[in-house]
C-alpha cells in the first residue's frame, strides 16, 4: 500500500538559503505524524514546503500517488491538502463567516461550533477584531474542512487555551479515524504525545529522530526539544 | 571619518577639475545638472531613509527660484539678498513641516496618500504661476536679471555651486553616520513599535520632508541666479518627475546617487535628444528597469564593483558605555481601570472593566480566548481608543493619548507576534529601543548615542542562554520566531520602564526558553521594582510569578485576586481550567 | 440652482465616478498605488480618434476602446504589476514609470497636438427647462444604470470577498484554493478598461492630447480619499463631493479655485478622516 503523502529528499528554504535538509518521510492514510523540535529548526519551512507557499526543486512529493512538488499552493488545496500557518492564519479582513467559506472550503460540520461556540457567535465579526487564540481556532476549523485528506497544521496550540487545546486534539483524532492523514508540528508535548501516531524530530533542518507511539517515550520527546 | 571626507574631497577635486578640461561652457552645463542633483538629492534622502517620496519638490525647487528671481530683480545689497533667502528658505521650510506633519499624523501608511497630495500641489503650482502674470510674468517668466553677486554663469556661479553641491554632500554624508539616520530607517521599517518606542513618527517624517523641501529650495534658488530666467515649468510637473527619475536612476540610497544620476542622465539627454527620438521613451523604460530589478541606481552598481576590490570592515563592536537616565517619573504607581468600554465597530469587546493594580509586583492577565485581554493592553497604550471609562496611572490619565505617549508614562509594551525592526540587524534595533525616551537633540547627531546600554538590557544580554548575544550583526528578517520573542523582550526592557506590559511573552517557545523568559521578567520586576502584566495561558507560569491575576471574561473582569484564590474560584473553573505545557 | 448647473453637476459627478471607478479596484482592492490610471483613460479616449482615422464604423470604438485597453492593461500586469502586489510603494514607483511610457508611445504615434471628435449623438434635448446635450444626458444614464449592475453584481458575488483576502494574505488565498495570479490579472484587466471606457465617453467633450491623464489621476485619487475605499458607495460620495465642490467654485470663482478647494478638501480629510466617509474595514 502506499502511503497518502511521500516526501523524498526534500531540500529547500528561503532564497538562497536552504533551511532543511534530505527530509524524507511518508505519512499513511489514517494516521498522524508529529513534528517537533526547537525554534528555527526548519518545522515552518518543512510544512511550507509540502504546502507549496515556498517552491521546492529539489526533492519529490507525492500526494495520493500524484506529484504535486511543482504544483501551486491552490492546485494542492484543490487536491485535498488543508493548511493551518503558524502565523497570520486568518484573513483579518474578513468576517468568520467568509473566513471559512472562502476558496475551496466546505462549511464546516455544527460539531466544531458546538466544540467552539465562539466561533459561532462571532461569525459576523471581522476576523481581525478576534484575539490571538480564538484566530487560531479559526484557522484550524478552516484547516479541518471536511474535503481535505492530508491536513498541515502549523503550531495550532500556540496561545490558545488549554481546554480549546483538548477540543483540538478530539477533532484531529476524529479525522484521522475517519481516515485523514496530518501533518503537526508543535512544541506543545502534551498535545503532541496524545495524537501523534508516529514523530518526527528535527535539528538543524535535518532528521535528527523518528518513532511511533509505541517505541517514543515522553524523555525521547522531550530531549529532541532540549538538545 | 574616512568615509565621509574621502567621498566629499574626491566630489571637490572632480568638480574643480571640470573647467580646467572641458572648458567653461560645459562646466556651465555640468552646473545645471548639479542644481537638479542638489534637488535630487534631498529626494534621495528623504525617499532613500524615510520610505516617504516626493512628487512635488518642484514646488519648493519653483518658489525659491521665483522669490530668488523677484530679489534679484529689485537688485538689493548682497548681505539683505542672502539675508531675504535665509528668511525665504525658514518659511518654505516651515510650510513643508507642516504640511506633512499634518498629513502623516492621521494614519502611519499614509506614504502613496502624502506623495499624490505632493503631485496635486505642483500642478497647482504650476497653474498659478501660469496665471499669476503680475506677480511672475505669467508663462514667459521672469527674467532680465543679474546673477547673485553679478556673478558669471559661465565663470564664477560654478564655483558657488560647486561649493553648494559639496557642502549639501558634506551634511548628508555626516548624517549618514548620525543616529538620526537609524531612526529614519527604523521608521520606514516598523512605524507602529517606534510610537511604542516613544517616537512620534509623525514629526520625524515631517522634518525629514522640511529638510528635503530646504535642499530643494537651494537648488532652485541656485537655479534662477544660474539661468537667468524662470518660467512656470520650474515649478511645475514634468521638472518634479524627472527630478524623482535622476534620484532613482542615480541610486536613492546613496548621498553621491543622486548627483551621479543627473550629471549621467543630463550629459546622455543633451547629447541624444536631437539625434534619437525615442529617448523619452528609453528613459522610462530604465526608469522601470531600475525601480524592478535595481533599486539601488547606478551608485549601488558603482558600490558593489567598489567593494569587490575594497571588502567592507567588519563592523566592530564598540565598548557600551552607561545611557542617560530615562525621562519617565520612575516612582512606582498603580494602574487603574475605570469602567472602561471598548466597542470595534459592533463589536463590544470591553464592557465596564474596573481595577486597580498594585503600583509593584506581577499581574497576570488570564481569562478564555476572546475575553479582552491584548485590547486591554491596546487601551493603556493608545492603540485602541477608549469608547468610555477611564484609565489612569497614578494621577495621570492616559486613555486619550497616542501611542507614542505611552512610554513617555512608562509604559513599555511587548507584543503578541514580536514587533521589531526586520530589516535592521539585531544590534541595530537595540540600538533604537536604548535610545528610546532617552534621546534629546543633541544626540540625533553624536555617533557615540549608538554605544548606550542600560542595566536591563545588559541583564539580558549577558544572560548565558538568551539566544542574542551570538549574532548582534545579523539581520532580524532571519531570525526564527522565538528568538525574536527573546529580541522584542530586550528592546522594551532596554528603555527601564515602570509598567511592562508582556503579551503571551512565552508563545511559541520550548519549554527550556519558556522557563528562562519567566526567569528574566522576574529578574526585571526584582530589580526595577516596578509593574509588570503578562498575558498568559500557561498556568504554571501564572502560579510561579504572579503576585495577582486578574481574570477576564467577555470583556469583564471576572475576579482579580491572588494565585491560590483565582484557582478555588467556582465562577473562572466554570469558564476557565487552565493548564500547562 | 440653475438646471444647466444641476446638468452639469451630474454630468461632472457621474463620469468622475466612472474614471475613479477602476481607481478604486485597482487602488482600493488590488493596493496598486496606479500612477497610470490617467493613462489608460487617455488610451480609452483615443479609439475614436482611431475609427475615424482609419475610416471605420463608429459603432467599434468600443471594442477597440477595451481590446486595446485590455491587451496594454494584461501585458502590464503579467510583466511588471504581478511583482508589485503588496509593495504600494513600489507600484506606486513603476506605474509612474509605466504612465510616462505610455504618453510618450502615444505621443509618437498620434503627436503632441489636441485632438477632438464628434460626439456620437448630436443634437440636445429639452429637459427640466433646459436644452442640455443630447450625447451627454445618454451617458449619464448609461453611467447610473452600469453602477446599478455593478452594484447588484457586487452584492451576490464572490469576487470581491477573494480580492480581499488576497490582497490581505496571498499566501493564505493561495493555500485556501483561490487562483491568485488569474483573479488579480482580471481585476487589474478589468480595473482598467473601465478607465478606458470613461475615455471614450468622455472623448467627444474633451480635448483629447497625451498629457490628459494626469488630472484624471489626481482627482480619482482625491474621490477616493474622501469617499473612502472599499465600497462603491464610498466611491458615489466622494465623486459627489470633488466633482461638486470643484464644478461648483470653478463656476462662481476659477478653475484654479476649484482645484485649490478640492486639494485643500483632500489635505483636510487625511488629516481629520484619514480613512474617508465610507470604509469598508473598520
Amino acid at each position: 500500500m502506499t502511503a497518502l503523502l511521500d516526501v523524498k529528499s526534500l531540500t529547500g528554504g528561503y532564497q538562497d538559503t536552504n533551511v532543511v535538509f534530505d527530509i524524507s518521510f511518508k505519512i499513511e492514510a489514517g494516521s498522524l505524524l508529529g513534528v517537533l523540535g526547537r525554534n528555527g529548526v526548519g518545522k515552518t519551512t518543512l510544512a511550507r514546503l509540502v504546502q507549496g507557499s515556498i517552491p521546492s526543486s529539489v526533492g519529490e512529493i507525492t500526494l495520493a500517488g500524484q506529484p504535486i512538488r511543482d504544483l501551486p499552493a491552490h492546485a494542492r488545496r484543490k487536491l485535498g491538502l488543508g493548511y493551518m500557518p503558524q502565523t497570520a492564519m486568518v484573513f483579518d479582513d474578513l468576517t468568520v463567516h467568509e473566513n471559512l467559506h472562502l476558496g475551496h472550503n466546505a462549511t464546516p460540520p455544527d460539531r466544531y461550533f458546538d466544540l467552539f461556540p465562539r466561533l459561532a457567535e462571532r461569525l459576523k465579526q471581522p476576523a481581525g477584531t478576534m484575539s490571538g487564540g480564538e484566530r487560531k481556532i479559526l484557522a484550524f476549523v478552516r484547516a479541518m474542512s471536511e474535503d481535505t485528506q492530508l491536513i498541515i497544521l502549523d503550531e495550532p496550540s500556540e496561545g490558545v487555551q488549554p481546554e480549546n487545546i483538548d477540543r483540538m486534539a478530539e477533532c484531529l483524532r476524529e479525522r484521522v479515524a475517519k481516515g485523514a492523514s496530518v501533518l503537526l508540528c508543535e512544541q506543545n508535548l502534551n498535545m503532541l504525545a496524545k495524537v501523534s501516531d508516529c514523530f518526527l524530530g528535527l535539528d538543524s533542518g535535518r532528521i535528527m529522530m523518528t518513532g511511533t507511539k509505541q517505541t517514543t517515550t515522553r524523555e525521547d520527546l522531550s530531549s529532541v526539544l532540549s538538545l | 571619518m574616512v568615509s565621509v571626507l574621502l567621498p566629499a574631497s574626491a566630489l571637490l577635486a572632480a568638480l574643480l577639475l571640470v573647467p580646467e578640461l572641458f572648458g567653461d561652457f560645459v562646466a556651465y552645463q555640468i552646473g545645471l545638472y548639479l542644481i537638479y542633483g542638489i534637488a535630487a538629492q534631498g529626494i534621495g534622502f528623504l525617499w532613500g531613509k524615510t520610505g516617504v517620496l516626493p512628487l512635488g519638490q518642484s514646488l519648493f525647487f519653483g518658489i525659491a527660484a521665483y522669490f530668488t528671481a523677484i530679489t534679484l530683480r529689485a537688485e538689493g545689497h548682497l548681505i539683505v539678498n542672502l539675508g531675504l533667502a535665509a528668511i525665504a528658505l525658514a518659511a518654505i521650510t516651515g510650510f513643508a513641516y507642516v504640511l506633512a506633519m499634518l498629513v502623516f499624523r492621521g494614519r502611519n501608511e499614509s506614504g502613496p496618500y502624502f506623495s499624490l497630495i505632493t503631485l496635486a500641489l505642483v500642478m497647482i503650482a504650476e497653474q498659478v504661476a501660469g496665471t499669476a502674470t503680475s506677480l511672475t510674468g505669467g508663462f514667459n517668466g521672469m527674467s532680465g536679471f543679474s546673477s547673485l553677486a553679478n556673478l558669471d554663469p559661465f565663470g564664477g556661479f560654478y564655483y558657488v555651486i560647486v561649493a553648494a553641491t559639496v557642502s549639501v554632500s558634506l551634511v548628508l554624508l555626516l548624517l549618514n553616520k548620525m543616529p538620526v539616520n537609524l531612526i529614519a530607517r527604523a521608521v520606514l521599517d516598523n512605524e507602529p513599535r517606534m510610537q511604542l518606542l516613544g517616537f512620534p513618527t509623525h514629526v520625524i517624517k515631517g522634518a525629514a520632508f522640511a529638510f528635503s523641501a530646504m535642499i530643494a529650495a537651494l537648488a532652485g534658488g541656485l537655479f534662477a541666479s544660474h539661468q537667468g530666467i524662470v518660467t512656470p515649468t520650474s515649478t511645475g510637473f514634468a521638472l518634479s518627475a524627472e527630478l524623482v527619475i535622476l534620484t532613482a536612476v542615480g541610486g536613492r540610497f546613496h548621498v553621491l546617487g543622486p548627483l551621479i544620476g543627473a550629471v549621467v542622465v543630463g550629459w546622455a539627454s543633451a547629447e541624444l535628444r536631437d539625434s534619437f527620438p525615442y529617448w523619452e521613451l528609453l528613459m522610462a523604460v530604465l526608469f522601470i528597469l531600475v525601480v524592478l530589478k535595481a533599486p539601488g541606481g547606478i551608485a549601488e552598481l558603482i558600490e558593489a564593483a567598489f567593494r569587490r576590490i575594497w571588502p567592507k570592515p567588519a563592523n566592530e563592536t564598540l565598548p557600551a558605555h552607561a545611557a542617560p537616565s530615562v525621562r519617565f517619573d520612575k516612582s512606582p504607581v498603580p494602574l487603574r481601570f475605570e469602567d472602561v468600554h471598548l466597542q470595534i465597530g459592533v463589536v463590544q469587546i470591553l464592557n465596564g472593566v474596573s481595577f486597580e493594580t498594585p503600583s509593584v509586583g506581577i499581574v497576570s492577565v488570564i481569562g478564555p480566548n476572546g475575553a479582552g485581554k491584548t485590547s486591554a493592553l491596546n487601551t493603556i497604550t493608545g492603540n485602541l481608543a477608549v469608547t468610555g471609562g477611564q484609565i489612569t496611572l497614578g494621577e495621570h490619565a492616559i486613555h486619550s493619548q497616542p501611542p507614542h505617549q505611552a512610554l513617555n508614562s512608562g509604559i513599555g509594551r511587548k507584543r503578541q507576534v514580536p514587533s521589531v525592526f526586520f530589516s535592521l540587524s539585531v544590534a541595530e534595533n537595540l540600538s533604537i529601543a536604548m535610545m528610546a525616551n532617552r534621546l534629546r537633540l543633541a544626540d540625533l547627531f553624536r555617533s557615540s548615542t549608538y554605544q548606550w546600554q542600560s542595566d536591563a538590557l545588559k541583564g539580558v544580554l549577558d544572560h548565558p542562554e538568551v539566544p542574542l548575544a551570538k549574532g548582534l550583526n545579523e539581520p532580524v528578517e532571519y531570525l526564527p520566531q522565538g528568538h525574536r520573542q527573546f529580541l522584542e523582550y530586550a528592546m522594551t526592557v532596554a528603555a527601564e520602564p515602570t509598567v511592562l506590559l508582556l503579551d503571551e511573552p512565552c508563545a511559541g517557545l520550548s519549554p527550556d526558553e519558556t522557563g528562562l523568559m519567566t526567569t528574566l521578567v522576574q529578574t526585571y520586576q526584582a530589580t526595577t521594582k516596578g509593574l509588570v502584566i503578562v498575558i498568559e495561558h500557561d498556568m504554571s507560569i501564572v502560579e510561579a510569578i504572579s503576585d495577582k491575576v486578574l481574570v477576564l471574561h467577555l470583556g469583564q473582569v471576572l475576579t482579580f485576586d491572588t494565585y491560590d484564590n483565582v484557582r478555588q474560584n467556582p465562577e473562572v473553573m466554570a469558564v476557565y481550567a487552565g493548564g500547562t505545557k | 440652482m440653475s438646471s444647466v448647473l444641476f446638468l452639469n453637476l451630474a454630468w461632472q459627478i457621474s463620469t468622475l465616478a466612472l474614471v475613479a471607478l477602476g481607481l478604486a479596484i485597482v487602488f482600493g482592492k488590488l493596493r496598486i498605488m496606479n500612477m497610470a490610471h490617467g493613462e489608460f483613460v487617455m488610451i480609452g479616449a483615443y479609439a475614436p480618434v482611431i475609427t475615424s482615422t482609419l475610416g471605420l464604423p463608429g459603432w467599434l470604438q468600443v471594442p477597440i476602446c477595451l481590446v486595446t485597453v485590455g491587451l496594454i492593461a494584461f501585458a502590464l500586469e503579467r510583466s511588471i504589476i504581478r511583482h508589485l502586489y503588496g509593495r504600494m510603494f513600489d507600484s506606486l514607483l513603476a506605474t509612474w514609470g509605466i504612465a510616462i511610457l505610455l504618453r510618450e508611445v502615444v505621443e509618437l504615434v498620434f503627436g503632441r497636438g489636441y485632438q477632438s471628435v464628434t460626439p456620437p449623438i448630436p443634437g440636445t434635448i429639452n429637459l427640466f427647462g433646459a436644452d442640455y446635450p443630447a450625447y451627454r444626458i445618454a451617458v449619464i444614464a448609461g453611467i447610473i444604470l452600469g453602477f446599478g449592475c455593478l452594484y447588484w453584481w457586487n452584492t451576490r458575488s464572490k469576487v470581491a470577498t477573494q480580492i480581499k483576502a488576497m490582497v490581505g494574505n496571498p499566501e493564505l488565498a493561495q493555500a485556501v484554493g483561490i487562483n491568485t495570479a488569474r483573479l488579480s490579472a482580471g481585476a487589474f484587466v478589468f480595473g482598467c478598461c473601465t478607465a478606458g471606457l470613461a475615455g471614450l465617453v468622455l472623448a467627444p467633450t474633451i480635448r483629447i492630447e497625451p498629457m490628459m491623464g494626469l488630472d484624471y489621476l489626481i482627482r480619482s485619487f482625491f474621490a477616493l480619499v474622501v469617499g473612502g475605499l472599499g465600497s462603491l458607495e464610498g466611491l458615489g460620495i466622494g465623486a459627489g463631493i470633488i466633482a461638486g465642490t470643484q464644478t461648483f467654485i470653478g463656476s462662481v470663482a476659477s478653475q484654479t479655485y476649484g482645484y485649490l478647494a478640492v486639494l485643500i478638501l483632500s489635505i483636510l480629510f487625511l488629516w481629520l478622516k484619514p480613512n474617508g466617509i465610507r470604509s469598508s474595514s473598520r
